[in-house]
């Protein structure tokens, strides 16, 4: 439901005070679609922040460390690293033309001085590695600091090059190229609790890879009909459990969430477990189908619980319940009634993504407008935000926004017929320690802190 | 009423995204198709469902009526049938229809006026639909075309869906409402018949090469549009006209007639799309369309996600991708 936070009252659960860090990328009214953000990713650490475009670019912020002369302001967000990781391509056999657009990063735990990243794009994953330089070698024998060879009978003595720092140089390099696995889109990735695997899914296939070998991947879900036109549902999102290596989820445009236990067989069509809301048949209407697409799962950080997002609501759902949800958050109910413009539109083929927080006591989702909704678990409190240049001042606490569905409208609220459908929030991350959220809007990155602590 | 107004509009509306979404940058997206298909499926029987008198007229004089005698098990029905009542199934082996098309019967005996040629069109179709594996694609095939040439033809509307509205209005712009008999891929058994009409060249014969191969990669250089701006296939240009028809209110005296063009031409492209995913109206696998071989033989490359636009492998392609491509 629209707001529930009042005028003074904290904002958010848990009594969150949300304000306005950082915000980043062209303030231009005209947008590049290059530069339209299409995924953004904490790392394990939170220490890092990704972001993916439809341009192919990467760009990678990193956390200052805290300014001990002000120990209650976070440590900002600045740009670490930018690389293009993927081009557009061309399928000559199909005639095709391959979107370079990043679909999804997912980092890989860090396990030495460099970071790993995965990026995907319709078609292609790739394996980044982001490295450090800050030094380089000085005195060599064979070639001066040119380098430019030396004449060896010049050469009368011996030394040993030194070390000495140098401005810190990030260097991104492609460490391993997963490609001509997938026929159809890659929408997800997910690299699984064991550090060595991950899946990589698409419309109608499900695969799993060795992250060491990309000349082969294992093919462990297959739901594509031996006869095209009795496809009837195809797979929108996937994702390991976070702690159980065996264990992953899909869900598909009906509206249905399969877990898959590796261990059973190699090739999981069969579901462990099938959970699936029973469909409301006093709501039904031409685009029933259409808005009960999930677009969205991903486990909470237990591993007990899993959320999945469709076009109106968020669901929450145990693990070991499949009969129905335990939670269902409407996101945007006032929706409803305007499906077929949003038909008309594309809108309601958006596809929002939704994220825990680290405690995974509340989550958070886009909507349009620029809004995103936060609900609090515990508190069953919820509140929408805006994420916008106008409450774009430091540490300004950002105010609830409210829609107003229908009779008088408040003052400062805003009507269904006067929210902006272009833009749109689908991409929005949270630190998975602290609370710290990034939200993508359009082309702009905006970071938002919790003003406690 | 509205309920038909509305679905017919939502048809309208989904076939232009079908349409577009051949020449959206990045290929066809299946699942925004197959979610486009199902809204299709469902403004589709709700229109198909609803009888309302009012709309199946009988249509501007000089309708011929392409006798469906040849194909087999269809009953000599009397007058159409379709008037105002849920048409009789059709049997028909080949195209998996699971609700009739009310138009097929509904001009089954209306007095043909003039142009013969249709009729060795329709022939043609009705071999085809004699129910061998092989020609249902080319049934699919004829089908497709139809629309197009029919519209290249500047047609108000569908006129001539099949090319069994050639109206006489219609029939001065268009010599006949024959396929595109040239255009078929060699081999083609039916082509036979409908080669052997009175057509003069038509403009449909621009069309063969451009639609199919040119629109998805012209795509990227024509930027994002209603239609393939950079796409030079001069049949997608026609096709917009009955689409832009389709979306515009009915007025005047003309409407009935242009009502009854347009429910024409939905109806007949609905039965293009509908027929595909038909798995999704029935329970049961095994719909009444074989795959052809050509959909596993180039790997992957027959399939609806994937349009390969060479026309040898178009003529091994299910009709889905057969409808897409040829839209």
């Amino acid at each position: 439901m629209a707001g529930a936070g009042g005028g003074g009252c904290p904002a958010g659960g848990n009594d969150f005070q949300w304000c306005f860090s950082q915000v980043k990328g062209a303030i231009d009214e005209d947008v590049a679609e290059a530069d339209i953000i299409s995924t953004v990713e904490f790392n394990y650490s939170g220490d890092l922040l990704a972001t993916g475009d439809k341009g192919g670019r990467v760009v990678i912020f990193q956390r200052e460390q805290e300014n001990k002369s002000r120990p209650h302001s976070r440590g900002e967000y600045n740009v670490y690293s930018t690389f293009q990781s993927h081009e557009p391509e061309f399928d000559y056999l199909k005639s095709l033309e391959i979107e370079e657009k990043i679909n999804k990063i997912r980092w890989l735990p860090q396990q030495n001085a460099a970071h790993f990243l995965l990026s995907t794009n319709d078609k292609t994953i790739k394996l980044w590695k982001i490295s450090e330089r800050d030094k380089r070698a000085e005195g060599y024998n064979l070639k001066d600091e040119d380098g430019r060879l030396r004449d060896p009978f010049r050469i009368t003595a011996l030394r040993v090059p030194i070390l000495k720092p140098m401005d810190l140089m990030v260097e991104a390099s492609p460490r391993r190229i997963f490609a001509n696995a997938h026929t159809y889109h890659i929408n997800s990735i997910s690299v699984n609790s064991d550090h060595e695997t991950y899946l990589s899914a698409d419309d109608l296939r499900i695969n799993l890879w060795h992250l060491e070998i990309t000349d082969r991947s294992f093919n462990i879900v297959d739901i594509k009909p031996a006869n095209m036109e009795e496809l009837t549902e195809v797979i929108t999102a996937a994702e390991f459990h976070p702690h159980q290596c065996n264990v992953f989820v899909y869900s598909s445009s009906k509206g249905t969430i399969r877990l898959c236990d590796m261990r059973s067989s190699a090739l999981c069509d069969r579901h462990s477990k099938f959970f699936e809301e029973p469909e409301d048949p006093s709501s039904r209407s031409f685009f029933s189908e259409i808005i009960s697409s999930i677009s969205d799962v991903k486990f909470s950080h237990s591993g007990r619980y899993m959320m999945t997002r469709d076009y109106l609501s968020v669901k929450v759902w145990d693990l070991n319940m499949e009969s129905r949800p335990v939670e269902t958050h409407q996101v945007h109910e006032y929706l409803r009634s305007k499906l077929c413009s949003l038909y008309e539109n594309d809108c309601i083929f958006d596809k929002f993504e939704c994220c825990w927080n680290g405690s995974d006591s509340a989550i958070m989702t886009g909507s349009y407008n620029n809004f995103f909704r936060m609900f609090d678990r515990d508190t069953r409190r919820d509140v929408t935000l805006e994420a916008s240049r106008e409450s774009s001042k430091p540490r300004a606490s950002l105010k609830p926004r409210k829609v107003c569905t229908g009779g008088k409208r408040k003052k400062d609220e805003i009507s269904v017929d006067s929210l902006d459908f272009n833009k749109k929030i689908l991409h929005t991350a949270w630190h998975p320690a602290d609370n710290v959220i990034a939200v993508a809007a359009t082309n702009n990155l905006y970071i938002f802190q919790d003003k406690i602590n | 009423m509205e309920f038909k107004l509305e679905a017919h509009r939502i048809v309208s509306i989904s076939l232009g995204k079908i349409y577009n979404s051949r020449v959206q940058r990045g290929g066809i997206k299946l699942h925004k198709n197959l979610l486009v298909s199902l809204v299709l499926r469902s403004a589709r029987q709700v229109y198909l469902s609803d009888p309302c008198p009012g709309l199946y007229l009988a249509g501007p004089a000089g309708i011929p009526a392409p006798p469906p005698q040849q194909q087999p098990g269809e009953p000599a029905a009397g007058p159409p049938a379709g008037w105002g009542e849920p048409p009789p199934p059709v049997a028909r082996a080949s195209w998996p229809e699971t609700e009739p098309q009310p138009e097929r019967p509904s001009v089954s005996h209306a007095p043909r006026v003039g142009d013969e040629v249709p009729v060795t069109t329709v022939t043609g179709v009705g071999d085809v639909l004699q129910g061998r594996e092989a020609d249902a694609t080319e049934a699919a095939w004829s089908r497709v075309e139809r629309p197009r040439q029919a519209a290249a033809g500047e047609a108000e509307g569908p006129a001539g869906g099949w090319g069994v509205f050639p109206e006489g209005s219609l029939a001065a712009r268009r010599p006949c409402g024959c396929p595109l008999g040239g255009e078929d891929p060699p081999g083609t058994p039916a082509a036979t018949p409908r080669t052997a009409c009175c057509c003069a060249p038509r403009p449909a014969e621009d069309e063969p090469p451009a639609p199919p191969a040119v629109c998805p990669r012209k795509r990227g250089a024509a930027g994002v549009g209603g239609g393939p701006a950079g796409c030079p296939a001069p049949g997608s240009t026609p096709l917009k006209k009955p689409r832009r028809n389709l979306e515009q209110p009915p007025s005047g005296g003309e409407d009935d007639d242009a009502e009854e063009m347009e429910t024409g031409n939905v109806a007949n492209l609905i039965s293009i799309f509908g027929s595909s995913f038909s798995g999704l109206l029935r329970k049961s696998p095994g719909g009444g369309r074989e795959e052809e071989e050509g959909e596993e033989s180039g790997p992957e490359a027959a399939e609806p996600g994937q349009i390969c636009c060479d026309k040898p492998v178009l003529r091994d392609m299910n009709p889905w991708s057969t409808a897409i491509v040829a839209f």
